[in-house]
């Protein structure tokens, strides 16, 4: 009895949170007609088609742009997505890395610089980039990847610190003490007997910085304009002919942008939590 | 300073003596390329800001914001900000968004943990089915919400399965009704994130205490209230601030699904701050407002960084024990009673 009623709530819960991404799935495989038909709901694909994926990634017609006011398919703005988010992840790791092992090891910058570095991520980025804006026209980094890219691995770095710093501080000192005795520098500890200890954690925290700048939205609204525009401003800036809608095409490249961190955020389940909480629960 | 004996290892008085200076140098290094990027990213946008913040200043014209200074006028903005309508309205929105998606989240985060927290065939499956939402691109969460709510769309025919009659309600451009739909998308992009969080704390939860109080005689209600309440509170704690933090910011969905609107219907603050600058044009003003906001925030921030740093050096079950002020052993008796008494 107490095994079904939690049976049956479980089963509740999970028809309602499923529910959104059932729509957003199959109406990447609906045609035209299927997509918005006024008056009527279609509750599942009655001819599912390809169709969709093929126009965005622009396999059906490379040199045509079907959607109006852009000049390319959605092919693009996801290798944009993809070199912006990487570019940033890797900065923000090779800064952010270091920075937590001066931290954690050596109480770099003294107490209050971890507070100011985790002060930045509760800042609203809406207000943050108003005066990067004029910053980044002024140096001629506005609409570059280059920028994004600074951007990108600027915003997330704080998390990097916080995440490895919590990584760092499991790894006993003795650890790089004895690596010193045994003739390496400071930094050779570093990276021959520290690294590898957290190799784990690592890649977590790559993995994680990765999927943040994957979902950016404001920064790319606010610093680029049409030829490095990223998939998510891409998706919402699609329309058809006459401002008509075009969900079924969004939704085929709403599920190729969920797939990444979906697939990338699974893979780090064990780290997952410790993640969200910038390290301060660690399972 | 002192006359103490050099023993090894007594404590900071040693550390301070013994080749700190050495090991600050190196520490120097390793934080140094992290605050170059942050000087660049923060020190000249902030002395920026604050200039622009005392004029009056749009690239609209086509004046460059270094000759700003043609339209100064000192505190204008500031006071401008504190009796504008749009701005407290839109302060207020926030807090309200913020504080119902927040406990939404939070309540429906735990009932689900709850369910979740005893093993069972398929039970990992079923983990990673209901983290999924928390995967999804914000952006691309509020493209789902558009298409959701659509007067024809998918929420109104399940709700007219429900209701009878044909539900046609109007979730995005019906002004009292739009703030409610956000916050719904919210709610479902991130329940999973405090379900997350408070199924890590419940399966941590020492075991021995959780039989003796059910052996004893204690019902679900008092174990409840008495045993795992108190255990959880600091994961609580943890869990509230960074999914307020984050809700504040709110921006991606939003924008995505109603820009704001209808009006300032969904206008919060980093809505607002969008439309400032490039709808209205107004960035003098608006650097004015984002700074005093950020002021405010750093504050709170302050503040609502302390549980997190403390919780990052303590294990699981420190942090359980320092949640709860009292020793296992009355916080089972306390259980008991409360059984006996009800």
């Amino acid at each position: 009895m107490k095994t079904a009623l939690r049976a049956g709530a479980i089963a509740i819960y999970g028809a309602v949170f499923g529910f959104p991404l059932y729509w957003v799935i199959t109406m990447a495989f609906k045609p035209k007609v299927e997509e918005n038909p006024p008056g009527i709901t279609v509750w599942y694909p009655h001819a599912p088609t390809l169709k969709n994926f093929k126009d965005v990634l622009g396999i059906s017609d490379p040199g045509a742009s079907i959607f109006a006011q852009q000049d390319f398919s959605a092919l693009t703005p996801l290798k944009n997505s993809f070199l912006a988010a990487g570019g940033g992840t890797l900065l923000a790791l090779v800064v952010g890395v270091f920075a937590a092992y001066g931290i954690a090891r050596f109480r770099a910058g003294g107490s209050q610089l971890p507070f100011q570095i985790l002060q930045l991520r509760m800042f609203p980025p809406a207000a943050v980039v108003i005066p990067l804006y004029f910053m980044f026209v002024y140096l001629h980094l506005w609409n570059t990847l280059e920028g994004l890219i600074i951007i990108y691995g600027a915003v997330t770095f704080p998390f990097v610190v916080w995440l490895m710093r919590s990584f760092f501080q499991d790894v006993p000192r003795e650890i790089s003490e004895a690596a010193i005795v045994d003739g390496c520098t400071q930094w050779g500890a570093f990276f021959k007997a520290v690294l590898p200890m957290v190799k784990g954690g690592l890649a977590a925290t790559a993995l994680f910085v990765f999927i943040l700048n994957w979902s950016d939205y404001l920064i790319v609204l606010v610093m680029t304009q049409d030829k490095w525009t990223t998939a998510p401003l891409f998706l919402s800036t699609m329309s058809g002919g006459a401002g008509g809608q075009e969900y079924a095409h969004q939704a085929a490249l709403a599920v190729l942008l969920i797939l990444p961190p979906a697939i990338l955020g699974l893979s780090i389940q064990k780290y997952l939590v410790r993640g969200l909480t910038f390290g301060a629960i660690k399972r | 300073m002192s006359s103490e004996p050099l023993a090894p290892n007594t404590g900071p008085a040693r550390k301070r003596r013994a080749g700190v200076s050495r090991s600050d140098k190196i520490g120097a290094v390793f934080v140094l390329p992290g605050q170059l990027l942050m000087t660049f990213i923060v020190l000249f946008p902030a002395i920026v800001a604050i200039y622009i913040g005392f004029t009056e200043w749009t690239p609209i014209n086509g004046t460059t914001f270094w000759s700003a200074y043609k339209n100064w006028h000192w505190f204008s903005g500031y006071t401008e900000a504190f009796t504008s309508r749009e701005f407290w309205d839109a302060t207020w929105r926030t807090v309200l968004i913020t504080v119902v998606c927040t406990v939404a989240e939070g309540i429906l985060g735990f009932a689900l943990a709850m369910l979740l927290v005893k093993d069972f065939k398929g039970r990992g499956l079923v983990m990673v089915y209901f983290l999924l939402p928390m995967m999804v691109v914000p952006a691309v969460s509020g493209f789902i919400f558009q298409m959701l709510f659509q007067v024809d769309g998918p929420i109104n025919g399940l709700l007219s399965f429900i209701v009878p009659g044909d539900v046609k309600l109007q979730w995005l451009s019906d002004p009292s009704l739009a703030i409610w739909g956000v916050m719904i998308a919210d709610i479902w992009q991130w329940t999973p994130l405090m379900f997350l969080i408070f199924l890590s704390g419940l399966v941590a939860l020492p075991e021995d205490q959780m039989n003796a109080a059910r052996i004893l005689g204690a019902g679900f209600f008092p174990q409840f209230t008495r045993l795992i309440i108190p255990m959880m509170r600091p994961i609580l704690l943890i869990a509230v601030i960074i999914r307020a933090m984050e809700v504040f910011k709110l921006f991606d969905p939003v924008y995505v699904m109603t820009q704001g609107g209808p009006g300032t219907a969904t206008q919060n603050l980093s809505i607002y701050f969008y439309r400032l600058t490039n709808v209205s044009g107004r960035w003098g003003y608006a650097c004015a407002v984002a700074l005093l906001v950020l002021i405010a925030l750093s504050i709170v921030a302050k503040q609502a960084i302390k549980p997190i740093e403390r919780a990052q050096n303590e294990s699981m079950e420190e942090l359980m024990a320092a949640g709860a002020d009292e020793a296992p052993a009355e916080r089972i008796e306390d259980a008991i009673d409360a059984e006996a008494r009800a």
